[in-house]
């Protein structure tokens, strides 16, 4: 096994992203020390950042009293244990923040990207395949209104007239507050509440992700339409393409087992893109929703100088993009031979 | 190639989906209890409810509703301490003892008696801590004399301790509970996560759950033998952004919302909802360095006396919406030791001119240095030093804006180094005492390089409000201190904005505290008493 090529590849891939989330860590670090302000004053009340017994305890819980280097080897250690440290915002251990928060920007993201890819790579092939006619520059202006609508202002507008005015929405929130949250399996609510036979409660967390699930979704609809009838408008050119109409293939192969196959490798990067971008937490369309996800997470940890935490956001979202990128390598060789390892 | 491994993956998730629902509850999914549940939406200032560490608005709020005092306030009146677990107290003339007496009968939420041992218990725990409200018992130790008595001794003069003792941060604890789960009354204390997942007081609601980034729960206590009537079986208070509050609160989705701006009240339809609307206990100030390595401008008496009256106070209180008021001195409004209206700050443009050719100075440009980033009570600092620049500079008065962050600011301004400052001050306790800060050598003194030795006549007034007990005498110095700062001080106090509780026709009850905001034991159901 482990001298087949694709195995060597992997082990090569996974311990180049060993060192990475090591950068990762190393940069975030340097970062979240160089920005000019103390976190002692920012999480201490006035009166105990005057009291030099205070902010010595509170310096020596946190490990803020040595020396940067012998700081970051700590963290280093504790991360290989699994410890990322305590936030200094919500006194837990980062790790059991990220578990909440991570499943909560997981349930709106997942729904956004499958929406969007459908419904984006749809319109992208519709648009190029109908280049100049009334349908592409339709799709185009859609696109466009889904890529310059600010997003948190279309959640504000959204929830105010599919929530607030024609009652079609829940309010903010994850689950309506008479409802008890299921009981905790992957922290996905819909799925816990599928997992424990809660009914009530499924309906509740599938209509409270409805509406910032679709403001997301605009926005990635957008992206992917306009990427998608590129990548298609250039494959339609190429010779092989004319070659297959030429021998009366019908337009439907054509474009499906050529055009397709082929503009997939491009879109594929931006759908990587994207779905990292959503995983790593939208925060102003987490704020408005009172979605307690990995954007607010990260919102309240930098604006309070809250290093494990800021740390740990760092440290995920590092995660998060290796993993799609090699994701998206792989999927590459599924959809062209070309680049297939053998 | 993946075939294996993708089959494998989906054998190992069906297992897991399997054994889960074999263990699953098949829970209701519903609240419990019969009674009403009342939601709160509020922007979270939250990082813990575990008394003797918490310290943050939030935290207060929902502390005070677990937990109970030794004294408290009844209402919005701040001027009295009122009986809360202690019947009644006695300060000694010099004011360094005070004598508790605790009140007969109450309990704890599992049932057990509140005794002298659990009050001493929790204020040592706060003080052995060293968290963020050790400070309010500096200099103090607490003792049992016996079973129903406990009496806390301060080393200095100590008049404002019945104002500080409502703090819900000095709240009694089951001592049994607490030690049982890791407590302790030093800086060992390990009980914080245990008190964010189970409360152990003696308040009117206990605490369901707790995750400080979204939402707390409390539940009715059984046990509770208090004054209060808590009316709801279940409160929600949840972590919402203004914008999204406002329209929770129109729809039916919250019944209180907590933080919303004059502008955001204005529009909401009064038909359906009640808005209180008062000033809040914050005052919005100014500073000028005094320091003249600083800014040799702001450190010349006759220019902070031209700053203080280039200001145009009314246009300030339009930026700050309605039921926002110009506080005549740093001690806002509703604390005693205040000044009248009458004695404000007031503009005076021909007088600022003259003070400006008096100083000498021409041709500086001083940093107005503020938190951009910081909204208090949906006012933004941004907006505030932009009309301040405006103001100043049609008087004459030319100063730079220097935004930053607050996180970044703090810095600056706690060490001093802000030519000039615009910030604000929330009581720690409401007493005149805690504006003591304001004082040459006073922690905010020191922030604008203020020492005793510049101003005599102020630090005397300063020390004679101190030293005063009885309270009309109290009252009396420490407006005689309130009145020197404003003649030769380098604060300028401009603005106490509004505080907007918006309700639901069904909620009764909900009065503004600075201390807690809100008290949740009293907020009731209408028609229902």
């Amino acid at each position: 096994m482990s001298s087949s090529p694709f195995a060597r590849y992997l082990l090569r891939r996974l311990g180049v992203s060993a060192l990475l989330i090591v950068g990762v860590t190393l940069v975030t670090f340097v970062l979240t020390n160089l920005v000019p302000g103390d976190p002692v004053a920012a999480n201490l009340g006035q009166r105990a950042a005057e009291n030099p017994a205070t902010v010595a305890a509170y310096r020596a819980h946190y490990g803020l009293d040595r020396p940067l280097p012998v700081q970051y080897a700590t963290y280093l250690g504790n991360l290989l244990q699994g410890d990322l440290g305590e936030s200094q915002q919500t006194h837990r251990p980062v790790l059991t923040d990220l578990q909440s928060a991570v499943p909560a920007t997981l349930e709106i993201a997942i729904g956004a990207i499958v929406l969007s890819v459908l419904i984006g790579v749809g319109f992208g092939v519709v648009a190029a395949v109908r280049r100049g006619q009334l349908a592409d520059s339709a799709l185009r202006l859609v696109s466009l209104v889904g890529i310059s609508v600010p997003t948190f202002w279309l959640a504000l507008v959204a929830f105010y007239v599919f929530s607030f005015q024609l009652d079609l929405a829940p309010g903010s929130g994850r689950l309506a507050p008479a409802t008890t949250p299921p009981p905790h399996v992957t922290g996905l609510y819909t799925a816990d509440a599928l997992l424990a036979g809660e009914w009530e409660t499924f309906g509740d967390a599938l209509a409270h992700l409805m509406l910032p699930t679709l403001v997301l979704t605009l926005y990635t609809v957008g992206l992917l339409t306009r990427f998608t009838r590129s990548a298609v408008l250039e494959v339609l050119e190429q010779d092989y393409v004319r070659s297959a109409r030429a021998k009366g293939l019908p337009g439907r192969t054509v474009l499906i087992r050529y055009v397709l196959r082929a503009a997939m490798v491009p879109i594929l990067t931006v759908v990587g893109l994207a779905f990292g971008a959503l995983l790593s937490g939208t925060v102003l369309v987490e704020e408005i929703f009172a979605w307690p996800g990995v954007g607010s997470y990260a919102y309240q940890a930098a604006s309070h100088l809250d290093l494990p935490a800021v740390m740990g956001v760092g440290l995920l979202v590092g995660i998060i993009y290796l993993v799609i990128n090699l994701v998206v390598d792989l999927l590459y060789g599924v959809i062209d031979p070309r680049v297939r390892i053998s | 190639m993946f075939g294996a491994r993708r089959s494998a993956a989906l054998a190992a998730a069906a297992a897991v989906v399997l054994a889960v629902a074999a263990c699953g509850s098949g829970g209701s999914g519903g609240g419990s209890g019969s009674g009403p549940t009342l939601v709160i939406d509020s922007t979270f200032d939250l990082k813990t409810v575990d008394p003797g560490r918490e310290y943050e608005l939030t935290g207060q709020m929902l502390t005070h509703g677990m937990y109970e005092t030794l004294l408290t306030f009844a209402g919005d009146d701040l001027t009295t301490p009122a009986p809360g677990l202690a019947s009644s107290y006695e300060l000694s003339p010099d004011a360094k003892t005070l004598t508790l007496t605790l009140a007969q009968g109450r309990v704890f939420s599992d049932g057990s008696p509140v005794t002298a041992d659990d009050v001493v218990f929790s204020l040592q725990r706060v003080i052995g801590m060293k968290g963020n409200p050790s400070f309010l018992l500096d200099g103090v130790t607490v003792a049992k004399k016996d079973d129903t008595t406990v009496v806390l001794t301060s080393a200095e003069p100590n008049a404002a301790l019945p104002f500080i003792l409502p703090n819900p941060a000095l709240s009694v604890v089951n001592s049994k509970v607490v030690t049982a789960n890791g407590g302790t009354t030093d800086d060992t204390d390990g009980a914080e996560a245990f008190l964010n997942s189970t409360s152990a007081g003696s308040g009117p609601y206990m605490l369901k759950s707790l995750d400080v980034a979204s939402q707390a729960v409390l539940t009715k206590n059984p046990a509770y033998n208090g004054s209060a009537k808590p009316a709801y079986e279940n409160i929600v208070i949840r972590n919402v952004q203004a914008a999204t509050q406002a329209l929770n609160v129109q729809k039916g989705d919250s019944q209180i919302a907590l933080d919303l701006s004059g502008d955001q009240v204005s529009g909401l339809d009064q038909g359906e909802l009640t808005v209180t609307s008062g000033p809040s206990a914050y005052t919005i100030f100014l500073f000028l360095n005094q320091g003249a390595d600083i800014s040799t401008a702001t450190s010349n008496p006759q220019y902070v006396s031209a700053v203080k009256k280039a200001i145009d106070y009314p246009g300030l209180l339009q930026v700050a919406g309605t039921g926002s008021v110009q506080p005549a001195s740093m001690i806002p409004t509703m604390i005693a030791g205040s000044l009248p209206a009458a004695e404000a700050p007031k503009q005076d443009l021909a007088g600022a001119a003259a003070a400006l050719a008096a100083s000498g100075v021409s041709g500086q440009t001083p940093k107005l240095a503020y938190p951009s980033d910081f909204t208090l009570l949906g006012l933004s600092f941004q907006t505030i030093a932009e009309r301040l620049q405006s103001q100043l500079a049609a008087a004459g008065i030319t100063v730079d804006l220097a935004p930053a962050p607050v996180a970044t600011e703090l810095d600056n301004y706690r060490n001093g180094k802000e030519e000039i400052g615009l910030w604000y001050w929330g009581p720690d306790f409401p007493d005149p005492s805690n504006y003591l800060a304001f004082g040459p050598d006073g922690l905010i003194g020191k922030r604008a390089n203020w020492p005793a030795s510049a101003a005599p006549d102020i630090d005397a007034a300063a020390k004679a409000a101190a030293a005063a007990v009885e309270p009309a005498e109290r009252a009396s110095r420490y407006q005689d201190f309130q009145r020197s700062l404003n003649a030769g001080g380098p604060f300028i106090p401009l603005v106490q904005p509004a505080t907007n509780i918006v309700t639901a026709k069904s909620v009764t009850g909900a009065a503004y505290n600075p201390i807690w905001t809100l008290d949740l034991g009293s907020v009731g159901v209408a028609g229902e008493q």
